[in-house]
């Protein structure tokens, strides 16, 4: 027998009304803070708060300290170097695949397996994932990630989601792949087939904005803003589209507390390890691949069959082309690849959009397939709709503005 | 359960009651103060000015992320402690609220000090070492300071009161 939410709203005052006896309580500070929370005037702040912090910390750690301080010295002074030094013949097809290009000064622009691959995936996504998932299990084991669900609930339910859909929002910032899973929290199938859409659309991964941070660290914002049009225009449109329920959200709220130590580090841990484990070897794959395909002439030939919609429709140059197929092993990767194309700023933020919400990487792909062929297939249909309109969108509002 | 703790009261006795508006008053001044500085934020980030620099406070101004959206989070902060500050040694709820302006002052103040952590860490770009020297990181970490590092050490006074609130 399946209940509705308004059944079970019945059946827990009935029950509460049986077995609760309301005695005295005196409130703490801590409860009247956890209420304030989740009050829309008090609680939007808190919210903008939070997210500032999230977003300062990630920054001031994996860019400005590891990424910036550390990694660039270690792979552009010693590792590139040392490779460039030791491994035969520059003009040879082995070393435009492990190494990339001879001329290359620094890693992130030489887009060889051994240098762009480490690169990115060490000296980049791993200290990005790292705090990512430090300051998201701390949000989450000190009690805030249900008070910001109900005080998203509002909004979400105008994009057919419920509150808790921020829970795989927020994770969708990590990794797409626990995301996609994270979405049979949502009860019904409307909700997880809007979700694991707009997750696969919208959400950049935490490799992708360590990336976007060193290739674009001052458009990051502009194309979070696109992205976050984007989620709630398509998010409506599509909870007015598709059939089905959208109840009304029941939630337990703990009260705030410290974050146990040990249950973060193993939580950490747990997330750290899973991640690394799926993106080091598409990285490296991936990298792999394209030159694979460079030396064949296929990504030329892509690029030369897709130049009218590339450069008429998007207005980005035909060249895109390369990074759109390495986007579908690893959206980092791609973004790493746009860097080496000359452009105008515009294109540059169009692409690394287009790179974004264009099909989900191979990883997301396969987790979204054991959710059912069909809401894949389904999904995918939405996906390449949307990334046409919203694509061209774009660039419609760049013309407009006299900057595409 | 619901329960807002809106007609709550803290039984407070000794110095909290008898300071009760020298608390209220300091605290409407605190905000203020932050309503000022983030207004301050915002401005200098939208072009008012190129940078504003006086005494040991700085606003660059130069990032949205940092100036505008960390300004808009001081404004807040600053609106609640103002809005908390009538009876918040003697009412639970004017001091849950002036708690959370606090935190948000202590979330601007917290991130903007870890920035200039991991900017003084590591050495320069230009340098062959990993790590500053003891000279480079002291400059790194000396003054100016954003206006939510100046305004850190006058909250930590306002601690008194939610502690006074939580032991009742």
């Amino acid at each position: 027998m399946v209940l509705s939410s308004d059944a079970r709203w019945e059946m827990v005052d009935a029950l509460a009304a049986r077995t609760v006896s309301p005695g005295s309580y005196e409130p703490s500070l801590g409860d009247v803070v956890g209420e304030l929370t989740v009050r829309p005037l008090t609680g939007i702040p808190v919210a903008l708060a939070a997210l500032y912090a999230f977003w300062s910390i990630f920054t001031s750690f994996a860019g400005t300290l590891m990424t910036d301080g550390f990694m660039v010295k270690i792979f552009d002074g010693y590792w590139l170097p040392w490779l460039q030094s030791v491994w035969p013949d520059p003009a040879s097809w082995h070393y435009f695949i492990f190494v990339g290009n001879p001329l290359a000064d620094n890693s992130l622009e030489a887009f060889g397996v051994l240098t762009s691959g480490f690169f990115v995936s060490i000296g980049v996504v791993l200290p990005a994932v790292l705090i990512f998932y430090l300051t998201m299990t701390i949000l989450e084991d000190s009690g805030y990630l249900p008070r910001l669900a109900i005080l998203m609930d509002t909004f979400l339910h105008k994009i057919g989601l419920h509150g808790y859909a921020i829970v795989p929002a927020i994770l969708g910032l990590g990794c797409n792949v626990p995301a996609v899973t994270a979405t049979r929290i949502l009860e019904t199938k409307k909700q997880r087939f809007i979700m694991m859409t707009l997750l696969a659309l919208f959400i950049p991964c935490g490799a992708q904005l360590g990336i976007m941070m060193a290739v674009i660290p001052e458009s990051v914002g502009i194309v979070f803003l696109c992205l976050l049009i984007g989620f709630g225009l398509f998010g409506f449109i599509l909870s007015r589209l598709i059939p089905g329920e959208n109840p009304e959200i029941l939630i337990d709220v703990p009260a705030y507390h410290w974050p146990v130590k040990e249950y973060v580090a193993q939580k950490l841990w747990n997330r750290t390890k899973a991640f690394l484990r799926e993106a080091i070897p598409f990285v490296l794959f991936g990298i792999l691949l394209v030159n694979l395909l460079y030396l064949g002439g296929v990504i030329q030939a892509l690029a030369d069959l897709l130049e009218p919609v590339f450069v008429v429709w998007f207005g980005v140059p035909k060249e895109t082309a390369g990074p759109l197929i390495a986007a579908f092993l690893r959206k980092d990767l791609a973004i790493a690849q746009l860097s080496n194309i000359p452009m105008t700023p515009y294109q540059l933020i169009a692409s690394v959009v287009l790179v974004t919400i264009y099909f989900p990487c191979v990883a997301t792909f396969v987790v979204m397939l054991k959710e059912g062929w069909r809401e894949l297939l389904a999904s995918i249909a939405v996906l390449l709709t949307v990334v046409f309109i919203y694509g061209g969108m774009i660039h419609g509002i760049g013309i407009l503005l006299g900057v595409a | 359960m619901k329960h807002n703790g809106r007609n709550a009261t803290i039984r407070s006795t000794g110095p909290v009651s008898g300071s009760s508006t020298f608390y209220s008053l300091y605290i409407a001044i605190l905000g203020l103060v932050t309503i000022g500085f983030g207004c301050a934020d915002i401005f200098v980030w939208a072009g008012a000015s190129d940078g504003f620099s006086w005494g040991i406070v700085a606003i660059s101004g130069d990032d949205f992320f940092r100036w505008a959206w960390g300004g808009v989070v001081m404004v807040c902060g600053g609106l609640l402690l103002l809005s908390g500050a009538a009876h918040a040694a003697t009412s639970l709820h004017q001091a849950a609220k002036a708690a959370v302006g606090v935190i948000l002052v202590w979330v601007i103040a917290g991130t903007d000090f870890l920035a200039m952590l991991c900017a003084a860490i590591p050495a320069e770009a230009s340098s062959p070492a990993f790590f500053n020297t003891l000279d480079g990181f002291l400059a790194g970490v000396a003054p100016p300071y954003t206006p939510a590092l100046v305004m850190f050490p006058f909250t930590l006074g306002l601690i008194r009161i939610f502690r006074s609130a939580v032991h009742r």
